[in-house]
């Protein structure tokens, strides 16, 4: 029955059954007073019936309206039916006024402590409500949170590894290439251990030229907050990787060649210097022309440019390909020939992306590669 | 020169090895410390000549060490930071405190030769009171003349702006030693002088190209990535 009243209520607009529900409580006071006057005549208590419907129309409706009318309604109809003289309306006999304004004035004052009270009791329900939404909320964001940061643990963790396994390479590697610097200064080696501790020089740094990409990689993967990028001049990251390429590879001639003005682009100075590195290496090792390596700076535009070309026996199809996809090489290139190309390459253009640049490659007309990658360049300050 | 001692204080037994063995066949005496402990109670009972502090130590931070030697009484004794590569700002706060000099890691035995000779002469020129300033500065075929302001390069007359000589006068003040971002731009600009440090760098391209210097072959001014710039001296 009530849930049958629910469902009524909620199908008919708020308004009509508001009128409904007076006019019905009225109509059922009615008829009560009605069959009381059959039976105690002018004595009957219609008065407080009609009260009793007032505060139920005051406790069933929305607001003080249909009640304050309900309230006038009632007191008219207790005058003008149930009091003597009937079907007539009366002020003039003694008690008459004071019994219709009492009337009217206790209506009116339920029906407004009944109104309040429904406010409260609707706020109550409400907040109550809000309370468990917000509950229920701050529940899932806590199991998402909780989600979350697992998952960020799972990936600081990964990445502290790789971190703590490169820095526990590098330094037995930088032992190895020390110790065999210290045989390689001193006198009298034979030609044979000569040979044999520049061999493991060499592989020594090679190997720490990979540790250190590693580390570039784990440092990128630690997210976007990890890159810390700041205007850099490309010139000056340029000749520092210039120069320890030198040292690396001291039968390799690099040529350095500046803009008239200086340009600047926000980066990880360190990052930029490994891929300009790596571009340096892979010219040295795969081009077959080492003595002809050179890197251009220069501004196109919004972009800072930086180009190493070679003269060599230029780019194979696989490699180009690779680069113009944004393939990793490592995979498919075959032959000793490119052995750690793909690696160096791969891990350039993660640092370049992630820079917001990009990174092409192409075989120039006159004979060798051209690796080039632009960054969005910074405005220069005036100068003084 | 050999009489020089040098402390190496670093935990890695072959790095300390191979430092120590190329240290000795270049006429120095070495003293090492595998631990920052024993490095300070080395250094205050053998008061070396120079140390060479890897900051990676395993009992306590290698900045520590570097303050309590720096604290001490032998304020002149060159120390030389050992440090990893991705540690910019470590570089610079072992530099602001006191440090003359680091060196990265993974490096090679010319690397550390080269430094140690470059400290030892700078302290030596410290105690000849000679890193004072002067009237006219001669580095190599750099000539600077603070008193008429002219600048000469391999024998050519540079104009520079008055920034621009500031700050070549600081490097020539201190040939050698790394003069970090922020100690040139509070000596140049003033200690108002804002957070970014653009504008230095635009000076010293500037300063570079006056100079007809290249940096990957650098003859006057060395750039230290992330950390600031180095006057270098013929070693």
């Amino acid at each position: 029955m009530k849930k049958g009243l629910c469902r009524l209520r909620s199908a008919v607009p708020s308004v009509a059954w508001d009128m409904a529900v007076a006019v019905v409580l009225l109509a059922l006071a009615s008829l009560g007073c009605w069959l009381l006057l059959q039976h105690t005549g002018a004595e009957n208590n219609s008065a407080l019936v009609y009260v009793l419907a007032v505060v139920l129309i005051a406790r069933y409706t929305s607001g003080y309206g249909y009640a304050v009318a309900a309230a006038l309604v009632a007191g008219f109809c207790t005058n003008y039916y149930f009091m003597y003289p009937y079907a007539q309306f009366s002020l003039e006999l003694t008690g008459y006024p004071v019994a219709m304004l009492s009337m009217v004035a206790i209506s009116l004052v339920v029906c407004t402590l009944t109104a309040q009270l429904k406010i409260q009791a609707e706020e109550a329900v409400r907040r109550e409500k809000n309370t468990r939404t917000l509950y229920e909320l701050s529940e899932r964001l806590g199991r998402e949170k909780t989600a979350i940061q697992l998952e960020k643990d799972r990936e600081a963790i990964r990445s502290s590894i790789l971190r703590g396994v490169s820095h526990d390479l590098r330094t037995p590697l930088t032992g190895i290439s020390g110790a065999a610097a210290v045989l390689l200064e001193g006198e009298g080696l034979s030609e044979r251990d000569r040979s044999l501790a520049t061999d493991i020089k060499n592989d020594a740094d090679a190997l720490i030229t990979m540790v250190e990409n590693l580390l570039s990689v784990t440092r990128l993967q630690a997210g976007d907050t990890a890159i810390r990028k700041e205007p850099e001049l490309l010139e000056e990251v340029a000749g520092d990787a210039v120069m320890r390429f030198r040292r690396r590879f001291p039968e390799a001639r690099v040529e350095l060649i500046l803009p008239e003005e200086p340009v600047s682009a926000p980066m990880d100075a360190l990052l930029i210097r490994q891929v300009i590195s790596n571009l340096l290496e892979n010219a040295a090792r795969h081009s077959g022309a080492p003595e002809t390596i050179r890197l251009t700076i220069s501004r196109q535009g919004e972009l800072a440019v930086t180009e190493v070309t070679d003269g060599g026996r230029g780019l194979t199809e696989e490699v180009l390909a690779a680069v113009a996809q944004g393939r990793d090489l490592a995979a498919s290139a075959g032959g000793d020939s490119s052995r750690g190309m793909g690696i160096g390459l791969a891990v350039c253009r993660n640092i370049v992306l992630a820079h917001g640049g990009t990174m092409e490659a192409e075989n120039r007309p006159g004979g060798g590669a051209v690796f080039r990658f632009a960054l969005p360049a910074e405005e220069m300050e005036a100068s003084e | 020169m050999s009489e020089t001692v040098i402390l190496v204080v670093e935990d890695e037994a072959t790095i300390s090895n191979f430092i120590c063995r190329a240290l000795v066949s270049a006429g120095y005496k070495t003293l090492t410390a595998p631990t920052g402990r024993e490095g300070l109670t080395l250094f205050f009972s053998h008061r070396p000549g120079l140390v060479l502090l890897d900051l990676g130590l395993p009992d306590m931070d290698g900045l520590e060490v570097l303050e309590q030697i720096r604290s001490g009484p032998e304020e002149e004794t060159a120390v030389i930071i050992l440090t990893a590569r991705d540690r910019e700002s470590e570089k610079v706060k072992a530099l602001d405190m006191g440090a003359d000099d680091y060196i990265v890691k993974p490096f090679g035995v010319a690397e550390v030769l080269a430094r140690i000779r470059t400290c030892l002469r700078h302290a030596q020129r410290l105690r000849s009171a000679e890193g004072e300033r002067r009237e006219r500065y001669e580095i190599g075929d750099l000539i600077l003349d603070t008193a008429s302001h002219q600048v000469f390069a391999a024998g050519r007359e540079v104009h520079l702006t008055q920034n621009e000589f500031k700050i070549l006068e600081l490097l020539c003040l201190h040939p050698g030693k790394v003069l970090t971002y922020d100690f040139i731009m509070r000596r140049v600009w003033g200690p108002y002088s804002g957070g970014g440090n653009q504008i230095l760098r635009v000076n010293m391209a500037n300063i570079r190209r006056k100079l007809g210097e290249n940096p990957s072959e650098p003859k006057y001014i060395l750039t230290e990535l992330g950390v600031g710039y180095r006057l270098l001296e013929e070693s």
